[in-house]
């Protein structure tokens, strides 16, 4: 069996422009479902009540479904509901979003609910209000509690947008599959792609990780 | 735009035989990761030092890797690797089983080390041997804190089982794909995928809520 890493070089171009989509894609995607996860968990903690089961129900939901089914039902189906044809990247952004807001929502509440009912109390008896409470004493130590939770949700957002291959967005598994594809040397583009994804990935768990360690303590209480 | 719901019902036959296949792939896998993934974490805590070293990089490897490029590797790559010529269900199922033996590996080897060593300790000193301790005083106290790790494995499993859609194993997303490629019912097809996904899943997310509360540890 002869290997020939050569079709890697030689396509250096192709295969790193599929690296930059799978980056950017995470990145955006990890930013827009931190911010719509917190306004869902904000809204199921403190927002009025009948909102709650809604938002159960969304987040449940989420939980439920695969992410391919998601991303292909936002590609495919959605522009038939609204009339409005997306391109790949926006159609898996959206995908993304919504299902990973649903865990980030998680997160949140379970943050939050760590911290004894007893310091928002004490907060509010200090003359707080619960606004107030909400932010200078529960969220900071709950931020923290967060984190590694956070951290393994980042490893998994980088890890779905290879999903997004399967609605044609261009990131490296896309990239790698037709590069297979057309050059019949799948070992070595997909070997190349493993290293890839675990070369990405693997700091950031452990980089997670190593974070948490140093600001645990500011967590306690 | 005219909605043809009449076309889910029409294929009711090959979406009811392609969701079996989602279950029956689903337990297929969990009934190979559990005990692989007990030896893996055996292993690692256990053996030899480089057999140890070679666990360790095993499940560090298949945990940082997105399942759908191991489908793929175990798709094009299996196949020239070992000279077997094996199903798409079988390379899909060996795919989802490295996968998910990695992550039980994981689970039950912090679930061992989160009884305090103090626990093994004692056994010892009372005479028991080493795997004698294991079995009657560190599995047993473990084992309640695995369950709930395991059961939220086991609904991200399902929804993983997906992914074998993009080698043809006739599951459901690739059955329900076939029918909306044939048919042009794009909307009807996608929605009717997601609702019985929905309707195995919900259930089995909810069923994870309860354990993590009933088996919830507070020391």
């Amino acid at each position: 069996m002869d290997f020939d890493f050569t079709v890697i070089t030689s396509h250096a171009r192709f295969l790193g422009s599929g690296i930059v989509v799978t980056l950017l894609l995470s990145i955006l995607s990890g930013l827009s479902s931190l911010a719509v996860g917190f306004v869902v968990a904000l809204a199921r903690l403190y927002g009025p009540r009948g909102l709650k089961p809604l938002v159960v129900l969304y987040i449940d939901s989420m939980r439920a479904i695969p992410v391919l089914v998601v991303l292909v039902w936002t590609f495919f189906a959605l522009p038939i509901v609204t009339g409005i044809t997306m391109p790949p990247f926006w159609a898996a952004l959206i995908g993304l979003t919504v299902h990973l807001a649903a865990y980030v929502a998680e997160i949140v509440r379970s943050g939050v609910e760590s911290v004894r009912p007893g310091q928002t109390r004490a907060a509010m008896a200090l003359g707080m209000s619960r606004a107030q409470a909400v932010r200078r004493i529960v969220m900071p130590q709950a931020l923290v509690r967060m984190l590694p939770a956070f951290g393994s949700l980042l490893s998994i957002t980088i890890k779905d947008t290879a999903i997004a291959s399967v609605i044609a967005v261009g990131e490296l598994m896309r990239q790698s599959e037709t590069l297979a594809g057309q050059s019949f040397q799948p070992i070595e583009v997909f070997s190349f792609a493993m290293l890839v994804y675990f070369l990405m990935l693997f700091p950031v768990t452990r980089g997670v990780d190593a974070l948490y360690r140093r600001v645990a303590h500011l967590g306690r209480s | 735009m005219t909605l043809d719901w009449g076309v889910v019902w029409q294929h009711r036959d090959a979406l009811v035989r392609a969701t079996g296949t989602t279950i029956l792939l689903t337990i297929a896998t969990m009934v190979i990761a559990l005990p692989c993934g007990i030896i893996v974490a055996m292993l690692r805590l256990y053996a030899w030092k480089p057999i140890r070293a070679l666990a360790t990089a095993y499940v560090e490897l298949f945990r940082n890797l997105p399942l759908i490029l191991v489908v793929f590797w175990a798709f094009y790559v299996l196949p020239i690797l070992t000279g077997l010529g094996l199903s798409p269900l079988a390379t899909g199922l060996t795919a989802l089983a490295l996968n998910v033996t990695a992550y039980n590996a994981e689970t039950f080897r912090a679930g061992i080390n989160s009884i305090r060593r103090g626990q093994l300790d004692a056994a010892m000193a009372l005479g028991m041997s080493r795997a004698q301790a294991l079995r009657r005083i560190i599995l047993p106290q473990a084992s309640r804190r695995i369950l709930p790790v395991l059961a939220s494995t086991w609904v991200s499993l399902f929804k993983d089982t997906s992914l074998v859609s993009v080698m043809a194993v006739t599951e459901l997303a690739y059955v329900a794909m076939q029918i909306r490629a044939q048919t042009f019912r794009v909307l009807e097809m996608l929605t009717a995928m997601a609702a019985i996904y929905w309707l195995l899943g919900y259930p089995q997310a909810k069923l994870v809520d309860w354990i993590q509360r009933r088996f919830a540890v507070t020391e």
